[in-house]
């Protein structure tokens, strides 16, 4: 569809402020998408549970362990 | 070595993002943070195949969506008769209590098709590009923007919200449609 490169962007809309896709309007600063932002970030800001650094922990733990064995 | 140090780093910094995805997605906060750990430990496995310098958090998006569709297919009926507690369970996550706004659009977005929704927050929210979403959902882009426009469109429906910018719903309708606005 619409292909734009970057460059005509840059020269054509001046758009620090504006919605990404003005198109679209769902700007952070339009009803819908400020209502979007909080939706998600009421999750997205929450800090990283424990369970899921332990799950990586284990990951890791497992990967160089079977590695060590490997090598010997 | 470093190299693994890194990927560990970078998937911990995308957590909190495939969270809210998996949440929006499977409209339960339990089941999200499943489909996160499920995520994580695909991610791992196939890191290999992973191309350095490419985009880590859209191809982590892909593995959890795939492992929600996944998922769904294997136990739709399961899904289906849980359907009814989804609301519940979102109304009963703590800290929503008294946000009377967000929980009206929570349940905006679950009335919407799962392809709406999905394209909705993947642009709307999770910040990513027309071309990266539809690669995330394996679709056109022209389908992924018609996707958010009419996702966009019922949500302003549902909760009337209306003048939503210069850039209101029944213009965007219109445009897309090509029909005049109904009022």
């Amino acid at each position: 569809m619409e292909e734009r490169d970057d460059k005509d962007d840059a020269v054509q809309t001046p758009n620090a402020d504006r919605p990404v896709d003005p198109w679209l309007g769902l700007g952070h600063n339009t009803a819908i998408g400020k209502r979007l932002k909080a939706y998600y970030d009421d999750v997205a800001s929450e800090p990283v549970p424990d369970r899921f650094l332990m799950l990586l922990d284990a990951l890791d733990a497992a990967e160089s362990g079977s590695k060590k064995s490997g090598d010997e | 070595m470093a190299q693994e140090t890194d990927f560990r780093r970078e998937l911990i910094a995308i957590i909190p993002n495939l969270r809210a995805f998996a949440a929006s997605l499977s409209g339960s906060f339990d089941r999200a943070d499943d489909l996160v750990q499920e995520t994580l430990v695909k991610a791992w496995d196939k890191q290999h195949t992973f191309q350095p310098g490419t985009n880590l958090k859209a191809w982590l998006f892909t593995i959890l969506r795939n492992e929600f569709y996944t998922q769904m297919r294997k136990k739709g009926r399961e899904v289906q008769d849980v359907d009814g507690v989804h609301a519940m369970q979102l109304a009963g996550h703590p800290e929503q209590q008294g946000h009377l706004d967000l929980q009206d659009f929570r349940k905006a977005l679950e009335m919407l098709p799962d392809d709406q929704r999905e394209a909705l927050i993947l642009i709307g929210a999770s910040g990513f590009s027309y071309e990266e979403a539809a690669d995330i959902c394996k679709c056109a882009v022209g389908t992924i923007k018609s996707r958010v426009s009419r996702a966009r469109t019922r949500i302003a429906e549902i909760l009337k919200i209306e003048g939503d910018g210069e850039f209101g719903p029944d213009s965007i309708s219109s445009q897309i449609i090509g029909v005049a606005p109904a009022a």
